[in-house]
């Protein structure tokens, strides 16, 4: 393994170890450095994002929302609103509502200040009523009574309850659209800030009863998403869509701070409870699994993953329930029901190892389902250094801050999905790559270009890249990691069929076979030697050349299939155990990604999803107010996510033994790092801290517990 | 938000001028800008007029300087100026960290000396215009029976707000004063500008309409500490926080004044702590305990911040240890 290391502009150091660097398909590099396409442009502004999008005459739009977690609107004073002037319309739809931010209505004008105005002037009197309480205080039925094998068979039992809490979305560009469909011809012109454009387009087709075939969706640059724009340009998308139809002009509609926590969905809360026993040697016979989660006052969506299936916990009983609540219902959130689940099961293994006396390193090793993560488990362990670890049992005794060191594991399947690219090579020798999914902020629209280039053998600054418009061609929407898995293979497909074309009319015009011919970092070959350089072969094509691609893999990963993704993370933590508050200082991230087409934004994919994961461990909360329900946190102040000075040095190891083809990474190294951090809290004080978040009060509670003997 | 104007003027003396001469309902000073502006967003204060004192500097020398005894900092001077200013932090050090330790550089950049002491709480139930609470002029205080766990633990009456500003509990430790012009005096103390909501639940300060605050002044020397715990790092509000100024007489505290935040409504004071440290080791950590304690002895947490009581005499013990010279941890890492 090679090894370098690099200090990011974040000032967090990143180190990356990478196995086995080699050129991927017929000795084209891809495993590329590069910086991304637009990062330049995202950093000066030029990139332009949905919500920046003003066309002339647009109306700005806001739904009119309940402010309380479950209300009866007495009074609203529409006419009063429509009198502001600048209100160009007010829409009362419900008298009622059950969680804080439900749309009740909506309301446009000709500029935002006039909007709120309006708001201001419809003076909403609520009357409140009892807000439906969720998981918070539940208890589960004592499973007690029933007979259990695999309990018996144990020689230690733990019972125990794991929660975790509400993880808003809330992304950086809020959910929203802008739509044009006052055009006379009848197209209807989007843009909208979505994780799938082509899905984007549908849901506005649909929601005007148009075909969907008037309708262009842009999405050229997305604020991030993490699961919760995947839903067809969403409400907002509709809803604008609609309403630009209504009053003839373009509409503006996007989420405010506070609308963006209450009601673009979460990653639902969770309680496990826990009763599994475990033999001397270190194996888990199983026992009772029982899980509940809050879905707000959707219908489901509460899943905690756990058993993960990773590791072997023997015969589970397990069952689920969803909760409702007054609140705002679920989302996918990056790799839905996952952290939640880990957080449970590596706690539940880690306070097994602490009663078996065994070191929770081994135990796992017994317990790993597979040679993998088994193996990565040992490089991972000698990364954070593992054997400086102490003994949890006698953690208790430590000094005022102690050092702590936890573990986790990841996996996550290859979702299939059909995929279409384009390349044009000009004979000026510009390349033009265009492939219709959406970067959002994954650096998709590099790789493409990486693809493209790397299959023509040209060097990337020939390539522009184009993404992110539904009339491009096909693409997924970027939920479930699918999104390179998927498109690489069209790319290529496409790069290669467009330099077949080319090599054919090379033979044709200047003899020999195609096959004769090939390209070389921007120089044209002929039986392995130069020839020309790739401008002057451009040059003589007498037009454009186009080469289209596809991937239709079959369920399971097929050909150029992307194949199951592992992973490992390792978490040292120090916690004052005085104040109760926890730093988390290294994170070791191993990560299969199989072939790497961009190194630098892999790697940004993993400190992403482990930054995430910490913030998720020692930060995010949803707090709704127990008198009203409402939430009283619905911004960037109170509900906490991690800063710059809460960075962990984040160490990377992209995992990659001899892959051919791209596996998927977008969401599986977020899910064991709240594990991995609350294991190392746990280590460090001697005491569980079973609550996430890792706050100063759970945390000073748990030292608490631990010196009187018990967990909290 | 409601239209308004700005007025921007040249000296202190215009601004006093402009919010007394009854042009305006509602003229409301405005420096960096930080609080104002929230407070336009949410709709919880609809000024007709803002005065824009952000540029306007008392003379023509430097924001920090020293005179005899004392340091006067401009009402305008930056969280970050005086962060950085090597006269502070030589002659206040509490002070400097005070300021250094408040939301994050690019704020400190902006928010001024006069703007963080007179900075609106942060209670949630304040800041959201859906709640009717005392300090917006409805009849209940939402903390009571709600979501409380960051509020008061310390003078709690009607309103469990906490007092927000950093520089007021490093002030509150070096005889600070704020110096004012528009009324009839010339200075406050700090222990007088802040009023329980007992005295008045809609405003946090006795500053009359007219009244200015053209500098702040502290008292110079060498050993006072600021030291806030915080749940995250990075731009978060302090959980408890203390300031502590001794003088050191061979080994033992001689004199010791501590001012805790982020517990009480206003930077609460804690005589009987300042009184038990007289004559204290403060390697002795028995006794540094024992007296810190003291500054929760009166303590009536609500229902989700008893974890305060806690935190706040370790906040002290180490504020003091800190103004004494010590790290504010004795024991070394496991």
């Amino acid at each position: 393994m090679s090894s370098r290391t690099r200090s990011a502009a974040a000032g967090f150091d990143v180190t990356t170890a990478v196995s086995d660097i080699r050129p991927a398909n017929d000795g084209i590099a891809m495993d590329t450095d590069t910086s991304r396409l637009d990062g330049v442009p995202k950093i000066d502004g030029s990139a332009k994002y949905g919500r920046d999008v003003l066309p002339d005459n647009v109306a700005f739009a806001r739904f009119i929302r309940c402010p309380l977690g479950n209300a009866e609107l007495l009074s609203a004073d529409a006419d009063a609103a429509r009198a502001v002037p600048g209100v160009v319309l007010v829409r009362m739809d419900r008298d009622s509502a059950n969680y804080h931010g439900r749309v009740v209505g909506l309301m446009a004008a000709d500029s935002p200040r006039a909007l709120d105005r309006g708001m201001r002037a419809l003076n909403m009197q609520w009357k409140p009523l009892d807000a439906v309480r969720g998981i918070q205080d539940m208890d589960f039925d004592d499973p007690s009574e029933q007979d259990n094998q695999a309990l018996a068979r144990a020689d230690v039992v733990l019972e125990a309850v794991y929660t975790t809490p509400v993880q808003t979305h809330c992304c950086f560009e809020t959910h929203g659209s802008v739509v044009d469909a006052s055009a006379a011809d009848g197209t209807v012109e989007a843009w909208v800030s979505t994780q799938g454009v082509q899905g984007a387009a549908d849901g506005i087709a649909r929601a005007l009863e148009i075909d969907r075939s008037k309708v262009l969706v842009h999405a050229d640059y997305v604020g991030g998403g993490f699961g919760s724009k995947i839903g067809g340009g969403g409400k907002e998308g509709a809803t604008a869509a609609r309403l630009s139809r209504d009053l003839g002009r373009p509409v503006w509609l996007f989420c405010d701070r506070a609308e963006e926590h209450l009601d673009t969905g979460n990653r639902p809360s969770s309680r496990t409870f826990v009763r599994v026993g475990a033999t001397n040697e270190g194996r888990i016979t199983g026992g009772f699994i029982r899980t509940a989660g809050d879905v707000g006052i959707s219908r489901g969506g509460g899943g905690v993953s756990i058993p993960s299936g990773r590791y072997d916990l023997g015969s589970i009983d397990g069952d689920h329930r969803d909760v409702k609540c007054a609140g705002g219902g679920p989302r996918p959130f990056r790799a839905p029901g996952k952290p939640q689940g880990a957080f449970a099961e590596e706690m539940m293994i880690d306070e097994l190892a602490t009663q078996l006396d065994m070191d929770p390193l081994q135990l796992r090793l017994g317990l790993e389902r597979s040679d993998e993560r088994r193996r990565m488990f040992q490089r991972g362990a000698a990364a954070i250094g593992w054997d400086k670890r102490g003994d949890t049992k006698t953690a208790g005794d430590g000094g005022v801050v102690r050092t702590g060191y936890g573990m986790g594991s990841t996996n996550w399947p290859a979702f299939p999905s059909q995929s279409e690219a384009e390349v044009i090579i000009n004979p000026d020798g510009s390349v033009v790559a265009r492939q219709g999914a959406q970067d959002i902020g994954t650096g998709h629209r590099t790789a493409m270009g990486i693809c493209c280039a790397s299959t023509l053998g040209i060097p990337l600054r020939y390539v522009t890249s184009e993404t992110g418009k539904s009339n491009q061609p096909y693409g997924p929407a970027s939920g479930g990691s699918v999104t390179l898995t998927n498109t690489a293979p069209a790319m290529e497909a496409a790069a290669a069929k467009a330099l077949e074309r080319m090599t054919t009319a090379l033979a044709e015009r200047e003899g020999g076979e195609p096959g004769d011919y090939g390209v070389t970092e921007g120089q044209v070959l002929r039986d392995g030697a130069p020839i020309m350089s790739w401008e002057e072969a451009c040059g003589l094509m007498p037009r454009a050349i186009r080469g289209e691609g596809r991937h239709s893999p079959r369920r399971g990963g097929g050909r150029g299939g992307s194949g199951h993704s592992d992973g490992v993370q390792f978490a040292r933590a120090t916690v004052d155990t005085e104040t109760g508050v926890v730093s988390v200082d290294h994170v070791v991230a191993i990560q299969a990604c199989g072939r790497i087409v961009c190194r630098k934004t892999t790697e940004s994919q993993i400190i992403g999803g482990v930054i995430q994961g910490v913030s998720y461990a020692l930060f995010e909360q949803r707090i709704l107010d127990g008198q009203t329900g409402a939430m009283v946190n619905p911004n960037m102040e109170w509900y906490r996510i991690l800063g710059s000075k809460d960075m962990p040095r984040i160490e990377c190891f992209l995992w990659d033994h001899g892959a051919t083809t791209v596996k998927p990474i977008g969401e599986p190294p977020t899910i064991p790092t709240a594990g991995a951090v609350a294991c190392a809290v746990y280590n460090a004080i001697g005491s569980p801290v079973r609550s996430l978040p890792l706050a100063p009060h759970h945390v000073l509670a748990a030292v608490a517990a631990g010196r009187n003997g018990g967990g909290a | 938000m409601n239209p308004f104007q700005i007025i921007r003027p040249e000296t202190y003396e215009d601004a006093a001028a402009v919010m007394s001469r009854g042009d305006f309902s509602l003229p409301v000073l405005k420096a960096g800008g930080m609080d104002i502006v929230d407070h336009l967003k949410e709709g919880l204060m609809e000024p007709d007029a803002l005065v824009d004192v952000k540029r306007v500097r008392r003379g023509g020398g430097d924001a920090i300087v020293r005179e005899d005894d004392r340091i006067l900092i401009d009402a305008g001077a930056t969280l970050a100026e005086i962060a950085a200013s090597p006269l502070v932090t030589a002659s206040a050090p509490g002070l400097a960290m005070a300021a250094g330790d408040a939301a994050t550089p690019h704020v400190r950049s902006v928010a001024s000396a006069a703007g963080n002491l007179l900075q609106r709480p942060r209670c949630w139930y304040y800041r959201q215009s859906q709640y009717d609470c005392l300090k917006k002029g409805g009849d209940r205080c939402y903390a009571v029976d709600g979501e409380n766990q960051y509020h008061a633990i310390l003078g709690g009456q009607s309103c469990h707000i906490v007092h927000p500003s950093n520089l007021a509990v490093a002030m509150s430790v070096l005889d600070g004063r704020v110096h004012v012009i528009g009324g009839d005096r010339d200075s406050i103390a700090l222990g007088d500008l802040f009023q329980m909501p007992s005295r008045g639940v809609r405003r946090e300060h006795v500053l009359e309409s007219g009244e200015v605050i053209t500098h702040v002044s502290v008292a110079a020397g060498p050993n006072s500490s600021y030291l806030a715990v915080k749940h995250k790092q990075s731009f978060d509000w302090p959980l408890v926080s203390a300031a502590a100024s001794v003088q050191m007489d061979g080994g033992r505290i001689a004199a010791a004044t501590v001012c805790c935040g982020a517990v009480a409504p206003v930077p609460w004071r804690v005589p009987n702590v300042d009184a038990a440290l007289v004559g204290v080791d403060p390697e002795d950590s028995a006794a540094m305990t024992a007296a810190s304690e003291l500054a929760v002895a009166d303590a009536r947490p609500l229902t989700q911040n008893g974890y305060k009581v806690q935190l706040l005499p370790v906040a002290v013990r180490r504020a003091v240890r800190m103004a004494a010279g010590l790290p504010a941890i004795a024991e070394d890492r496991r």
